[in-house]
C-alpha cells in the first residue's frame, strides 16, 4: 500500500504520542477502537461492553480479572478529548432496557472513558502500580476507514476506480441516473456550482442505494458523504467523479480542476485530521462485521464487504509495540475480528460463522500476524436477544431460536409484528466457508437455504429491587479477555 | 447448492440401526422441507428436546473410549485362582467343622459359633460392597476425567454440560463447594462454547479444592523433611517418609471426592507411582538442579538435613502426582503445582536457604 502519511503528518503523530506519553506517565491509558460498517453493531456492543463491565461479574465468567474478583469497581469519566462528542451510553442502555429497541446508529466519532479499578495478580506490580486503567473507547464508522486509502490516490486515479466500480453488474442499475448526469457534463467546460450540486446530490443518492437492505453493499468511499454531519453542503462535500480522457490536464476554472480542488479539500479537511488525531493513536482494535446481512442479501454483498475489509485492515498500522517505540509511535498491538449478532443463530452454526469470518480476513490477518500484532476472530453478540431450543419436528432434531423478531421482518411467508415470540430456524451455514464465498465470486442470486431474521432486545430481568442485571451476551467476555485482559495483569 | 449443503448431514443423523433403507430417500424428502429456514409461533405447541436428552444424542455418537484390554490367560494367573478356591474352601470346611464340633459338644456353643461366622460373612460382604463401591467411584472419576478431555478437544457444549452435571452430582453433597456450585450453575446459560464452560468449572469447583490440596502437600513434605532430619536412625525416616506418603494419597483422594477402599488404594497408588515414572523424567529439567544444589549446600551444613530436603521434595512430587490422579479434570483453566514452589519453603524449613539464615527458624538439629 502506498504510503498514506508525510513526514510532517509522521512528526505530528509523533508529538501527540509523546505529549500524551508525558501526560498519562503513571496511569497510560487504553485506547481501544471499535470499528465497523454501520449497522454492524458498534453501539450496541459498547453499551454492552461497559454496563458488563459496571455491573460486575455476574455475566463475565472468562473475563479473568473480573472473575477472579481483581476489580474492584469500574466508572465513567469524563473524555481527555474535549472536542469530541461523548458516547451516550445512558440513552442508549436505556433503549435497549426499558424500551427493548436497538439504539439509533451514531453517524460519527465519539469516545468513552471508562475507569477500572483492578488488584494486579503480581505482587511486584501491586507494590508500584496504581491500580487503575483508564479505557478510551472510540467509536468511529468503519465507512471513514474506507477513506483512508484516498490519501494515497489522485483525483484521477480515484475517478477511474470509483467509474470501474459503478459498472458494476450488481451496482449498474443503481448508478444509471449518476452516469447518466457524468455523460452530460463537461469536464473541461466551465466550472459550475450548479452542475457540480447536481452531480454530487445524485453521487450521494446512488452510494445510498447501495447502503440499502437488499443489496447491502460495503464498498463506498468517501465515507463522509453518507454521514455528513457538520460539513453538510460545504463545498468539501460537494463533488464527485468525473469522465475524464486518459492524462486529460486540468484546466484552470474548469470543471474538473473544480471537483479535483473539492477532493483535496476532503483529504485534507476530513479525512488527516481523522487519521491523525484518532485513528493513529489506537492501542488496540476490535472490527464488528455484520456477516449476517450480507449473507442475507446475497453473494454479491459478501463479496464487495469482503473487498471493504480488505479495504479497512490495509489501513491499520498493526505490529508489536514497545515500551520505547509507543512513545513516538504506537500501533495496535491486537485485533479482534468479530462477528456481531451471533445470537441469530443456534451455537452449533458458530464455528461455522467464526470460519466464514476468517476466510475473508485471512490475508490481513496474515500481515498483521507477521507484522507482530496478535489477531483474533470471534463469533459474538453484544446483547443475547434469543435462546436456544431443539425441536423435534418429524423425526429430525431442529436447532431452532426463539425471541421475538422486529416487525417488518419476514422468513419464508410469514411476516412478524414485533410482539409475539417466535421459534425461527434460519438454516444451516455451510461447513466449508467456500461453499458461499466462492459462489460470492461468481455472483448470483441469494442462499435460498438461509434467512437470518433480526430480533428485538431480550426482555430484561429486574431484581426486586429495581435494578436491572446485566445485558445477557455471547461471547462477550471472551472479546474482553482478548482485548483488556493484559492491561489488567 | 442447497442439496450438496443438506445430503452429507442427513446420511450422518438418519442412519440409525433399525430403519429399512428404503424409507431412506423419502425421509430425506420430509427433511429437506424441514430444513429450509421457517418460524414457528406456536412455541407451547413445540416438542423441544430436554438438555439430557440431547446431551444423550451426543454422547451416542460420541467414541467410547477404549474398554481395558483384558488380561491375556497365563498359568499363573490360572494358578493363583485356583488356589485361592482351594483356600477358600479349606476355609469353609474348617470353620464348618469347627462349628459341628461345638455343636457336639454344647448346642449353645454351636448356635453362638454360627451366630459369629454369619456375622463375619456379613462384614466380609459389606467391606467387598465398600471396595466395589470405591472402585466404582474412582472409575467415575477416570471417565469424567477422560469425558472432559474429548469435550475439551471437540469444544462441544452439549458433552461439556454432560460433564459439567457429573461432576456436580460429583460434589453435589460437599457443604464446602456450595458457593462454587452456585456460581457455576449461574454461569450454565451464559457459556456457549464447551471449552470454556469446563474451564470455569474447573476454576469454581475445583479451585477451593487445589488450595486446599496445596496446603497438604505442603504440610506432609514439611513434616517429612522435619522427621527425616531429626530422625535418629534411617529405618525410623523410612518408615515414617512411607506412612506419610500414603496418608497423603489417600487424603488427597478423599478431598477429590474419591473414596478409595483397600483395593481402589492399591490401583491408585500404582497409577500414581507410573504417573511419576513418566512425568518424574519430564521435570528433571526445572526441578532435579534444584534438588542437587539443594542436596548440596544442605549437606555440606549436615547430610541429614539435606537428605531431609530431598524427602519433603519427594513428598511434595508424589503428592502433584496423586493431585493429577485423583482430580477429576485436568489441568487447563487452573496452574498445576510445580515442585520448585514447594523448594524454597522446604529449604528455608530446614535452615539452609542462602538469605534466610537459621535465625528465623531455629534448625533443630546441627
Amino acid at each position: 500500500m502506498a504510503r498514506l502519511t508525510s513526514f510532517t503528518d509522521d512528526a505530528k503523530i509523533a508529538f501527540d504520542n509523546l505529549s500524551d506519553a508525558a501526560l498519562n506517565l503513571f496511569a497510560p491509558p487504553l485506547r481501544l477502537g471499535v470499528t465497523g460498517l454501520s449497522r454492524a453493531g458498534k453501539t450496541v456492543f459498547i453499551t454492552s461492553l461497559v454496563q458488563n463491565l459496571m455491573h460486575g461479574s455476574d455475566r463475565l465468567a472468562t473475563f479473568e480479572p473480573v472473575a477472579a474478583g481483581r476489580v474492584a469497581a469500574s466508572r465513567l469519566e469524563p473524555q481527555p478529548s474535549m472536542d469530541l462528542p461523548r458516547f451516550q451510553f445512558e440513552d442508549h442502555l436505556s433503549a435497549i432496557a426499558d424500551e427493548r429497541r436497538w439504539p439509533t446508529s451514531t453517524r460519527s466519532i465519539s469516545e468513552l472513558r471508562l475507569t477500572i479499578a483492578y488488584e494486579s495478580a503480581s505482587a511486584w506490580n501491586r507494590a508500584l502500580g496504581p491500580g487503575q486503567l483508564h479505557i478510551d473507547i472510540v467509536d468511529y464508522p468503519g465507512e471513514w476507514i474506507l477513506d483512508l486509502p484516498l490519501l494515497a490516490m489522485s483525483y484521477e486515479q480515484w475517478c477511474a476506480q470509483a467509474i470501474a466500480l459503478s459498472r458494476l453488474p450488481n451496482r449498474e442499475k443503481l448508478s444509471a441516473p449518476w452516469r447518466e448526469a457524468l455523460a452530460r457534463a463537461d469536464a473541461q467546460a466551465d466550472q459550475d456550482e450548479a452542475v457540480a450540486r447536481e452531480l454530487a446530490d445524485r453521487f450521494t443518492d446512488y452510494l445510498r442505494a447501495c447502503r440499502q437492505d437488499s443489496h447491502a453493499l460495503s464498498t463506498l468511499p468517501p465515507g463522509r458523504f453518507l454521514m455528513p454531519g457538520d460539513l453538510e453542503g460545504s463545498p468539501a462535500l460537494t463533488f464527485s467523479p468525473l469522465l475524464l480522457e486518459p492524462d486529460a490536464a486540468a484546466r484552470r476554472d474548469s470543471l474538473h480542476y473544480m471537483m479535483a480542488s473539492r477532493y483535496e479539500a476532503y483529504k485534507s479537511v476530513v479525512v488527516k485530521p481523522f487519521f491523525r488525531q484518532h485513528f493513529a493513536r489506537l492501542d488496540r482494535q476490535i472490527v464488528l462485521v455484520d456477516l449476517l446481512a450480507a449473507i442475507n442479501a446475497g453473494p454479491d454483498a459478501l463479496a464487495d464487504l469482503q473487498t471493504a475489509l480488505g479495504d479497512i485492515l490495509s489501513c491499520f498500522r498493526p505490529g508489536r509495540s514497545s515500551w520505547l517505540g509507543s512513545l513516538v509511535r504506537r500501533r495496535i498491538d491486537r485485533i479482534l475480528f468479530a462477528a456481531t449478532k451471533a445470537d441469530h443463530l443456534h451455537h452449533a452454526n458458530h464455528d461455522r460463522l467464526e470460519a466464514i469470518l476468517r476466510a475473508l480476513v485471512e490475508t490481513a490477518m496474515r500481515e498483521a500476524k507477521f507484522a507482530g500484532a496478535r489477531v483474533d476472530v470471534s463469533a459474538l453478540a453484544a446483547v443475547r436477544a434469543t435462546r436456544e431450543m431443539v425441536v423435534r419436528d418429524g423425526g429430525e432434531e431442529l436447532q431452532m431460536i426463539a425471541g421475538t423478531p422486529i416487525a417488518g421482518e419476514t422468513i419464508a411467508d410469514d411476516v412478524f409484528d414485533g410482539e409475539t415470540e417466535t421459534a425461527i430456524f434460519p438454516g444451516d451455514l455451510p461447513a466449508d466457508p467456500r461453499q458461499l464465498l466462492t459462489v460470492g465470486k461468481a455472483g448470483g442470486q441469494r442462499f435460498p437455504q438461509l434467512r437470518f431474521v433480526r430480533f428485538r432486545p431480550p426482555q430484561i430481568e429486574a431484581h426486586g429491587d429495581g435494578v436491572t442485571l446485566s445485558l445477557p451476551h455471547i461471547r462477550l467476555d471472551r472479546a474482553m479477555q482478548f482485548l483488556l485482559a493484559d492491561r489488567l495483569a | 447448492m442447497s442439496d450438496k449443503a443438506r445430503k452429507p448431514r442427513a446420511i450422518g443423523i438418519e442412519r440409525r440401526p433399525g430403519r429399512s433403507a428404503k424409507a431412506g430417500p423419502r425421509q430425506r424428502k420430509v427433511d429437506a422441507a424441514a430444513r429450509k429456514p421457517h418460524a414457528r409461533s406456536d412455541l407451547p405447541a413445540l416438542s423441544e428436546v430436554p438438555e439430557d436428552e440431547a446431551q444423550r444424542l451426543v454422547d451416542d455418537m460420541e467414541l467410547r473410549p477404549p474398554e481395558r484390554t483384558s488380561r491375556a490367560f497365563s498359568w499363573m494367573g490360572l494358578f493363583l485362582a485356583a488356589a485361592g478356591g482351594l483356600v477358600a474352601l479349606a476355609v469353609g470346611l474348617s470353620i464348618d467343622q469347627l462349628v459341628r464340633e461345638l455343636f457336639a459338644r454344647n448346642d449353645w456353643l454351636g448356635w453362638a459359633a454360627l451366630a459369629l461366622a454369619g456375622l463375619a460373612a456379613l462384614a466380609v460382604a459389606a467391606i467387598a460392597l465398600r471396595e466395589i463401591w470405591g472402585i466404582s467411584r474412582l472409575n467415575t472419576i477416570a471417565r469424567v476425567r477422560a469425558r472432559a478431555e474429548q469435550a475439551a478437544a471437540s469444544g462441544d457444549l452439549a458433552r461439556a454440560r454432560g460433564v459439567v452435571a457429573e461432576l456436580r452430582s460429583l460434589y453435589a453433597s460437599r457443604a464446602d463447594l456450595a458457593a462454587g456450585r452456585e456460581r457455576l450453575a449461574g454461569h450454565h446459560e451464559d457459556l456457549i462454547d464447551g471449552d470454556d464452560l469446563l474451564k470455569v468449572a474447573e476454576r469454581d469447583l475445583l479451585g477451593p479444592l487445589d488450595t486446599r490440596a496445596r496446603k497438604m502437600i505442603m504440610a506432609s513434605a514439611r513434616r517429612v523433611s522435619v522427621v527425616t532430619a531429626v530422625s535418629p536412625r534411617a529405618l525410623v525416616d523410612i518408615a515414617y517418609v512411607l506412612m506419610e506418603n500414603l496418608r497423603l494419597i489417600r487424603r488427597l483422594s478423599q478431598l477429590y471426592g474419591g473414596r478409595p477402599g483397600v483395593l481402589g488404594f492399591w490401583r491408585l497408588t500404582r497409577n500414581i507411582l507410573g504417573h511419576l515414572a513418566v512425568t518424574g523424567s519430564i521435570a528433571v529439567g526445572d526441578s532435579m538442579l534444584q534438588q542437587v544444589i539443594g542436596h548440596g549446600l544442605a549437606s555440606r551444613l549436615s547430610a541429614r538435613l539435606g537428605e531431609g530436603v530431598v524427602n519433603g521434595l519427594l513428598t511434595a512430587r508424589i503428592g502433584i502426582a496423586a493431585m493429577d490422579q485423583c482430580r477429576p479434570l485436568a489441568f487447563v483453566a487452573q496452574e498445576r503445582p510445580a515442585v520448585t514452589g514447594y523448594f524454597t519453603e522446604l529449604v528455608r524449613l530446614t535452615g539452609t536457604g542462602r538469605d534466610e539464615p537459621s535465625s528465623e527458624r531455629p534448625a533443630k538439629s546441627t
